[in-house]
């Protein structure tokens, strides 16, 4: 009887062709909305997460404000927090690199290789080996300073050549042009949008003092011995410090960033559910009409032996029947949409070469088709319910005399 | 087969009123109404325009319920039924004919008249043999299945009804001026129609103001400002069948 139901409710649909297609189509607007920007904003949130959370779990750093300078004093009372498993100092700055005819902006992290290796996990080396320490012009250099569109530029034991801003009793007075040597290759990174490896120079500590100038620490990288001790050392140091630094856990970040996504996510949700909103109304309009159109066939239909209970499901199906097809239809421009915004790339701002565009598939997600299909289908229902329950409830002495 | 016994009360109504509101106004359409239709019988109920006739067949047909009074069918007071009871008993013991056919123009013809069978959850086999039987009896031609109603003359439309009344296999075919909008011809064919399956054991109620219809039929019952006036033999000699 169900299948009988669902055949005669697209009979009734395919009588009334435009304005079923008209409805459809502006049901259809809802799920083409929530697919498109939930899945691109979905992609995007999810690499940044990923990314930021790659930086390492268990990593915090302190950045001190322009009166405070870190001292060996800042280290020892860091190094000394409980569940502090490591405490090294960094330098950086930005630079330029020549590179051909071109000059390349850079950033440059002067730190203990071992702790950076330890801090950011996913970081490797694709050609050489870390330097030793004690060779303070050998450096670590990122996939982009090396290539530019898979032309290599620069290769182990090249020197590199970087300006730098001169730094003279805490003021910059000029530039200073550097050479380095390359010691190592990274593989490409992707971008961690904090700091983006691969458009880094990495360089032993001490060549940032010796080499570039640096008097004042940068800030100072630290470790937690997991990453649920991260919160508990972050309120210690901030008390600690007050307004004097910036601690800044990496896992925090990726907190801060889930949570704008969420709210990006809810305003995307709610602006689709006023389109959603809007479909309810169209599908309740024309089920009206079409109920005043059929009022004498329903009287037939009752004459017949249809109870009210099967008029209100044979009329509900149609209004379900084009939430189906509209929200098939939303939900399938919404990928073809999605899978064009993300074509057209998204630029993040970040450290060194002026951030990273990203390209990303669309995060067309099972979970969400089916949240996408389940609201759609409720407009049916929501907007066919009240015209459904009209028409059963019509006495079938009074509809059979409809005109 | 069912067998022509003329016996057994189908319906019964027993002071039977029924009072329409609009507003202030108040219109009685049927004083104290008591009438009977037995199995196997063949009735016409005429009367004039506005006299009650379609309210009556209202009542007999489980359409509408009295304002006082009461109705019996096989026995039963169907004051006491809910109104799924009545659709049921109207879809199984029950078939309509109306004077506009009433067929569905989207649906084609085996669509319409296998309606009454899908709320029984008749299986759509079976739906097919069942379709094809009734088009038969009610004189169709199995080349109409697959037309749509308006491809069709009224006289071919009124047996599809017919069809899709019978399809179920009801006790009592009421009809409501089932010839008002047809040519002479067709009425006779749709007369002719209710006669074979009169005989073939269907209870037949036809509402007519036709006197030349209701002479077909084995006993006429007169209405006029919604009381019953009287119970007529009809007149054979001047009944539509009889004539040329």
């Amino acid at each position: 009887m169900f299948m009988d139901f669902v055949r005669l409710a697209l009979k009734a649909l395919s009588e009334r062709r435009v304005r079923a297609a008209l409805t459809i189509t502006g049901i259809a607007i809802g799920p083409l909305v929530l697919v498109m920007m939930s899945s691109v904003v979905g992609s995007y949130s999810t690499y940044i997460e990923e990314r930021i959370t790659s930086l390492g779990q268990n990593a915090i750093a302190i950045f001190p404000t322009e009166n405070y300078r870190l001292d060996e004093e800042d280290l020892n009372y860091i190094r000394a927090v409980e569940s502090v498993k490591r405490a090294e100092p960094f330098y950086n700055t930005q630079g330029l690199v020549k590179r051909g005819t071109e000059e390349a902006k850079i950033a440059i992290f002067a730190v203990d290789y071992s702790l950076l290796f330890e801090a950011i996990g996913s970081l490797e080396i694709d050609e050489g080996a870390i330097p030793p320490e004690t060779e303070v012009i050998s450096s670590i250099i990122g996939r982009k300073i090396a290539y530019k569109n898979h032309e290599r530029h620069f290769g182990l034991g090249d020197v590199v050549t970087v300006t730098v801003p001169k730094i003279e009793g805490g003021k910059i007075t000029g530039k200073k042009t550097i050479n380095l040597m390359v010691g190592a290759i990274l593989k490409e990174y992707g971008g961690a949008l904090i700091v983006d490896p691969d458009s880094t120079i990495f360089t032993c500590l001490e060549a940032g003092k010796r080499l570039f100038g640096m008097e004042r620490w940068s800030g100072i990288l630290v470790l937690a011995d997991s990453p649920t001790n991260v919160k508990p050392i972050v309120s210690i140091l901030r008390q600690y410090y007050e307004d004097k630094a910036q601690i800044i856990a990496f896992s925090s970040i990726a907190e801060a960033v889930s949570s704008v996504t969420s709210a990006i996510n809810f305003i995307n949700f709610s602006t689709s559910l006023s389109a959603f909103a809007v479909a309810i109304a169209g599908v309740a309009a024309t089920m009206i009409t079409s109920v005043m159109e059929r009022t004498k066939e329903i009287g037939v239909m009752k004459a017949i032996g249809y109870t009210n209970g099967q008029i209100l499901l044979l009329i509900l199906m149609e209004s379900i029947m084009m939430s189906l097809v509209g929200g098939t239809a939303g939900i399938s421009l919404g990928v073809v949409g999605a899978y064009f915004l993300s074509s057209r790339g998204f630029r993040i701002g970040g450290i060194g070469e002026s951030g990273i565009t990203l390209q990303l598939s669309p995060l067309i997600t099972p979970s969400l088709i089916a949240q996408t299909l389940t609201l759609t289908i409720l407009i049916g229902l929501v907007g066919g319910v009240l015209p459904a329950y009209r028409a059963s409830k019509i006495p079938p002495v009074v509809a059979l005399r409809y005109e | 087969m069912l067998g022509k016994t003329q016996t057994k009360p189908i319906i019964r109504l027993v002071d039977v009123y029924k009072e329409y509101r609009v507003g202030a106004i108040s219109t009685l359409a049927l004083k104290k109404v008591n009438f009977q239709i037995s199995n196997g019988q063949l009735i016409a109920i005429m009367g004039p325009s506005g006299s009650g006739k379609t309210t009556l067949l209202n009542m007999i047909g489980l359409l509408d319920r009295p304002s006082k009074g009461k109705i019996f069918f096989d026995g039963v007071d169907i004051s006491r039924l809910d109104d799924r009871t009545l659709a049921s008993l109207r879809n199984t013991k029950l078939g309509f004919v109306f004077q506009t056919f009433n067929l569905i123009n989207r649906l084609t013809v085996f669509e319409n008249i296998e309606l009454p069978l899908i709320p029984r959850g008749i299986p759509r086999n079976l739906r097919a043999k069942m379709v094809l039987e009734a088009l038969t009896k009610a004189g169709g031609e199995e080349s109409w299945l697959h037309k749509k109603p308006n491809q069709l003359s009224g006289g071919q439309q009124q047996r599809v009804a017919i069809a899709r009344a019978i399809v179920g296999k009801p006790v009592v075919l009421l009809a409501d001026e089932p010839t008002g909008n047809l040519d002479r011809a067709s009425a006779k064919t749709v007369v002719e129609t209710f006669l074979n399956l009169n005989k073939a054991g269907h209870t037949v109620v036809v509402v007519t103001h036709d006197p030349e219809v209701a002479n077909c039929m084995d006993k006429i019952y007169v209405i006029r400002d919604g009381e019953i006036v009287g119970e007529f033999p009809p007149k054979k000699s001047e009944s539509l069948i009889s004539k040329e």
